[in-house]
């Protein structure tokens, strides 16, 4: 289907194009790239930090940054590859569910810890995290298997009217959280879809020290990166250790087939949808933990979403963590690596050079890294 | 064009084609001016960004999301070419001062110039691929506007109604001008569109749309169809555009982002993606629907908002949902059944559903 | 269903003309009686200020109420609408609230909604500032029309568009942090600091507030950092700052639901956030609700609003009376409430001298200078600008810990008159703020040296040193 010439050098013309620039990057922020002169000044070469060589402590910081940051893109970006790549279901309601699950939870931990007027993290004990979690992803694994089996039981195939349905459902949402959410804030801050968040329990408030070149880091950022390892070790056993995921797995490969074989499959579409909404509820609660909540962020965590796993390629739980890597990867790394030449450029532009990356992945590989087929 | 030769639906529907061809020509002497000037005008060219996402979708099967981003290019291009007073200073934007007619022809040739590129990049993705690497473009041009402050910035660029061709002539003074303009242009894309449906490149893509294999086996190239039918739908667009920040004055980061650009989808849907009419039917509606909803109250379940707490957008999302549910192919959609209903069968010119990339697959038999 | 049975074509357009007949007698709208004002307030129910719809249209209308015998229907819900209001015999009807949600394009259906649908004379607002730049350009292609900024902070409006028809009674957001540069000079001993921004004009306008005071007494701003709007992760944005053992501290105008994140990740990357080194704008006194990240920043020297909450004025508590008599539950020493009332007032004394009079005589007529409750300076007065600005007293804050456990903002400093052109820093000719504007020169500010310690609400006679 390539509309390049036939003739085999040329042919493979773009494929070499691609290589030579990813090596120049990788070898840009690895030696290339200098720290800002102390007398001031800058040239191509410039970037916050130096390269690895000059800096190796800022490097492994921005790694970690980066992984851990994938951890959490993949927690909800999972749950809408589950659903995408079973169903073929782009379900743009993904980031309402998370809002709502942000939300839901943040009421469950203000009212645990009491109505005073702070909460440092040393207040919150392990209980007091979990719990709204363990509220949260329910509800919103409700409110996820109700709009599944209201809308899109009985119109299964026709993905641009699903597409549409679930648009019009995130709007709908959104709109309800903004007149009903933040509820236990006083004041002007109640209702709004005002910004609020949650607290880590207290002991996760501690640097861990990786005795190399002075680098300690958040040990909330390495919980958030635990919490998305287990997420994906507990999906690869769920597919592809159980009946269950087996059944999923087969479905992701050919639905008419497995209904064929007397497989239940609109049981295992609801369960999928349900473990998806519930991963996109977990999401919010690390996240909200990490930052905070408001709504406009709906929006953008579905864009998160939709980037990884077209990035990735839809229907493995490999794709949504290649997509999570590569997507956090590029998005770190450009806002600390990406040359300085002053306060107008360029670290500030690190979304847009981001996503026309994403553009030019989707234009070499439509289906993504591991994705199977167009 | 020989009317004995028309079908009882086909008599119909030109009929009242006509009448409200005619009721718009003389709107502005006997009806509202704000309806004229705020609901009919945006109906237009609205109308005009919908019929390029509608041509997409009904003749090159492709639904794009990445119309509301060429539209806003268009208008960018325009506001830095036309305006006047040096970079910074007055208002963002390079503010080129060109000769506003040329600054037009430069804004239209370079949008559809970039609409090409884009199509250059998306032609080999089909379906839900598509749709998602156009939301992508959609995104990079909300970034793209905001940030890059030499060219726009978050305010945006304003003042761009004050410096129209002189053709045209003051259209702050003479506001009839941009209508009639508007309405001119809106009835020349629409014959444009039916024109260019039925040349070679016209049918060549409708086969290209129900079934791209044979085609290509044919010795079509499909990526290439789909290229060009992008950059006309950009070229659609970026009248669109210019339209818009004739009427508006101001254009800014906000009119690319998210939000708007699922307001345009929902114009086309409420429409109907299947046929070009759809587009102003769909863009009247919506217009229609926000700017009267605001004021309206559900007795009983308002709660202090319009429903359940909430503002209009979730009776913009209800009528949304509900259109879809119902009738997928939107209001023109419920039209063709009412014809149809009898006879059983679909109306002719709904794509052919095969192949997992066709929009709108199957399930029209079972809808009430 | 039934099957639609015409015989001919004509049938169906005399049916088209009908129902368009029909239509067109629908939609005219009735002349407008010309003797009342039509009055339309703007301000935002969606998005990031939401929460300032009722503010703003309670402070409104709560001016109205005081000065032009206006009665609210509802005392506990402004919006609910106000009668009776009538200046010297001329009534005013408020024709409608517009909503808008910070963005440009509903800023622009909103406000042809109000002043062509409505057919509004006036418009009181709007609330944000890139909505204040297209109502600044609509204004210069109505000049008919009277428009009354609500509390936009954009610089653009009156500095460089500047219509005749444009007036805003508070200062811009740059005006807001005047003085918070030279308190962290002098009270924080600093000398070197970052500054971190939106990337966006209100990050950049407030920002240049603080860099203008803080490099015009001899400061240094080393390095400006700008995460982009709806930045997800703030991590690598705050990693380039410099660490805080190389630094003497920062200056933070990251705003709306950034301001949490953004101290969030600092914790993250460099341990526990020291108040002592942070400055930031009207942001951080907005995160009083944030149970998590308010208590971190007690302390902390904060930009002003304009307002100036529990100064303990005559005229100060004469404005807030009047207030609470009509809304007793309206936080009167908001912003939104303060900014909207004092412009509800000015149209008001406008429209008694003009003796009910629209258009050119009522922009002549609009007060140059009025007494709004947290004025100190010059007797209580504030003056308007050659560019109808407001040249308006700030009151830096500092975050504390009331007495109720609650995190509230207290009045620390007072700094006089403080002019939209930081004494010739910002000119119409001169670049708006930006990422390079204004560079760090040593400038001096007219106010430098005489902003005065505030304790408790009472303004002293101790300059800040």
């Amino acid at each position: 289907m390539s509309s390049l010439a036939s003739s085999r050098p040329i042919r493979y013309l773009p494929r070499i194009v691609l290589a030579a620039t990813v090596a120049f990057a990788l070898l840009y922020v690895l030696v290339i790239s200098s720290p800002p002169p102390v007398e001031g000044g800058s040239n191509w070469r410039t970037t916050n930090f130096g390269s690895a060589i000059d800096d190796p402590g800022s490097f492994v910081r921005v790694l970690l940054d980066s992984i851990t940051f994938a951890g959490a893109l993949f927690i909800v970006a999972s749950g809408f590859a589950l659903i995408f790549g079973l169903m073929r279901v782009v379900n743009m309601a993904h980031g309402a569910f998370y809002l709502l699950g942000g939300y839901i939870a943040y009421e469950i931990q203000q009212t645990m810890t009491g109505q005073g007027f702070s909460l440092s993290g040393t207040e919150v004990n392990t209980w007091e995290w979990l719990i709204p979690l363990a509220v949260a992803a329910p509800c919103i694994a409700i409110v996820g298997l109700a709009v599944q089996q209201s809308f899109l039981r009985w119109n299964q195939g026709q993905e641009l009217r699903q597409a549409l349905i679930t648009i019009a459902i995130s709007v709908i949402v959104a709109d309800q959280i903004i007149a009903h959410f933040p509820r236990t804030t006083s004041g002007a801050q109640r209702f709004g879809g005002n910004a609020v968040d949650l607290a880590w329990p207290g002991w996760t408030e501690r640097f861990v020290d990786f005795h190399f070149s002075g680098v300690t880091y958040s040990l909330a950022r390495l919980v958030m990166l635990a919490i998305g390892v287990a997420v994906g070790v507990g999906l690869w056993l769920w597919l592809y250790r159980t009946k269950t995921g087996m059944v999923i797995r087969a479905g992701v490969d050919d639905q008419t087939m497995t209904s064929a074989l007397g497989i239940n499959i609109q049981k295992t579409f609801a369960i999928a949808f349900v473990i998806g909404s519930a991963l996109a509820a977990l999401g919010a609660v690390v996240w909200t933990s990490q930052s905070n909540i408001a709504s406009g962020q709906d929006g953008q965590w579905l864009l998160n979403s939709l980037v990884v796993v077209i990035v990735g390629g839809m229907g493995s739980i490999f794709g949504a963590a290649a997509g999570a890597v590569l997507y956090a990867f590029v998005l770190n790394f450009s806002a600390s690596y990406l040359p300085t030449t002053g306060s107008n450029c360029c670290t500030q532009y690190s979304p847009i050079f981001t996503f026309v990356l994403i553009a030019l992945v989707l234009s070499f590989r439509p289906q993504g890294l591991f994705g199977r087929g167009g | 064009m020989n009317p004995a030769a028309w079908t009882r639906r086909q008599q119909l529907e030109r009929a009242i084609a006509f009448g409200a061809l005619v009721l718009v020509v003389v709107w502005p002497a006997v009806g509202s001016s704000y309806w004229a000037h705020t609901i009919l005008v945006q109906t237009f060219f609205y109308g005009i960004a919908a019929s390029s996402l509608i041509f997409l979708s009904a003749y090159g099967g492709m639904v794009s999301l990445a119309q509301t981003a060429l539209f806003g290019i268009a208008g960018v291009i325009i506001g830095n070419l036309a305006t006047k007073g040096g970079p910074g200073g007055v208002s963002k934007g390079l503010h080129l001062g060109w000769d506003p007619t040329l600054a037009l022809v430069v804004a239209i040739l370079m949008t559809t110039a970039i609409g090409l590129l884009f199509g250059l990049v998306a032609a080999r993705s089909a379906g839900i691929y598509f749709l998602m690497i156009t939301l992508t473009f959609s995104v990079i041009a909300t970034y793209a506007l905001g940030q890059v402050t030499n060219i726009s910035g978050f305010s945006g660029i304003g003042g761009i109604n004050e410096y129209t061709p002189g053709w045209i002539g003051d259209i702050l003074e003479h506001p009839n001008r941009l209508y009639y303009l508007a309405l001119g242009v809106a009835v020349a894309v629409y014959a444009l569109i039916r024109y260019v449906i039925r040349t070679p490149f016209g049918l060549t893509l409708q086969g290209v749309r129900d079934d791209p294999i044979r085609m290509s086996s044919l010795g079509y190239s499909v990526p290439l169809h789909r290229t060009l039918a992008f950059g006309f739908a950009a070229f659609l667009a970026s009248l669109a555009g210019i339209l818009y920040v004739w009427w508006s004055g101001q254009i800014a980061p906000g009119n690319v982002d998210l939000p708007e650009t699922i307001n345009l989808l929902a114009m086309a849907v409420i429409g109907g993606l299947v046929r070009i009419e759809g587009a102003w039917v769909g863009a009247f509606a919506f217009i229609i629907i926000q700017n009267y909803v605001r004021d309206f109250h559900v007795p009983g379940l308002s709660f202090g908002g319009t429903l359940f707490g909430g503002s209009f957008n979730t009776i913009i999302g209800i009528i949304f949902l509900v259109i879809v549910l119902v009738s997928p192919d939107g209001l023109m959609g419920l039209w063709g059944r009412i014809f149809d209903s009898r006879r059983g069968s679909r109306w002719r010119r709904t794509p052919t559903q095969r192949g997992p990339s066709a929009p709108g697959r199957g399930g029209e038999t079972t809808a009430a | 269903m039934r099957r639609l049975n015409l015989r001919s074509w004509k049938t169906g357009v005399i049916l088209a003309a009908a129902v368009a007949g029909l239509t067109v007698a629908a939609t005219t709208s009735f002349a407008a009686s010309t003797k009342p004002v039509r009055v339309a307030i703007m301000t935002d129910c969606k998005g990031g200020f939401g929460f300032g719809y009722e503010l703003d249209i309670g402070g409104a209308q709560a001016a109205f109420a005081q000065y032009a015998k206006g009665k609210a229907k509802n005392k506990a819900k402004p919006s609910a609408g106000m009668t009776g209001i009538n200046v010297n015999g001329t009534p005013i009807q408020i024709v409608g609230y517009g909503c808008g949600n910070d963005t440009v394009p509903l800023a622009v259906t909103e406000t042809k909604r109000l002043m062509e649908k409505l057919k509004a004379d006036v418009m009181i607002g709007p609330l944000s500032g890139d909505e204040a730049v297209y109502v600044a350009n609509y204004a210069k292609s109505h000049p008919t029309k009277t428009f009354i900024i609500g509390t936009a902070g954009s610089q653009d409006p009156t500095l460089q568009l500047a219509g005749k028809n444009l007036f805003r009674y508070h200062g811009d957001g740059a005006q807001w942090n005047a003085g918070i540069g030279e308190i962290a000079y002098k009270k924080l001993g600093w000398r070197k600091a970052a500054i971190i921004m939106d990337d966006y004009s209100f990050g950049w306008t407030s920002g240049a507030g603080m860099i203008a005071d803080f490099c015009g007494i001899g400061g240094q701003i080393t390095k400006r950092i700008f995460p982009p709007l709806n930045t997800t992760d703030y991590a690598p944005f705050v990693r380039q700052l410099p660490p805080p053992n190389q630094i003497d501290g920062y200056f933070s105008a990251v705003g709306g639901t950034g301001t949490a994140a953004m101290l969030k990740a600092y914790e993250q990357a460099y341990g526990k956030l020291d108040p002592k080194k942070f400055v930031g704008n009207l942001f951080f006194a907005f995160l009083g609700a944030d149970k998590v990240v308010a208590p971190k920043v007690v302390g902390a020297y904060v930009g002003g609003f304009g307002t100036a909450g529990g100064l303990k004025t005559k005229q100060a508590a004469a404005y807030r009376a009047m207030v609470l008599k009509t809304y007793p539950k309206l936080p009167t020493d908001d912003g939104f409430v303060y900014n909207y009332y004092n412009a509800g007032w000015a149209l008001v004394q406008g429209l008694q001298k003009s003796g009910g009079q629209l258009g050119a005589k009522l922009n002549a007529a609009l007060p140059r200078s009025i007494r709004p409750g947290f004025q100190v300076s010059n007797g209580g007065v504030l003056h308007l600008d050659a560019n109808r600005q407001a040249i308006q007293d700030q009151y830096p804050l500092q975050i504390v810990k009331n007495k109720d456990g609650s995190i509230g903002a207290a009045v620390v400093g007072f700094v006089p008159n403080v002019g939209q052109d930081f004494g010739g820093l910002f000119k119409k000719s001169s670049p708006p703020p930006g990422r390079t504007q204004p560079p760090c020169k040593k400038v001096k500010t007219p106010w430098q040296g005489k902003i005065k310690v505030v304790k408790n609400g009472v303004i002293t006679n101790q300059v800040i040193k």
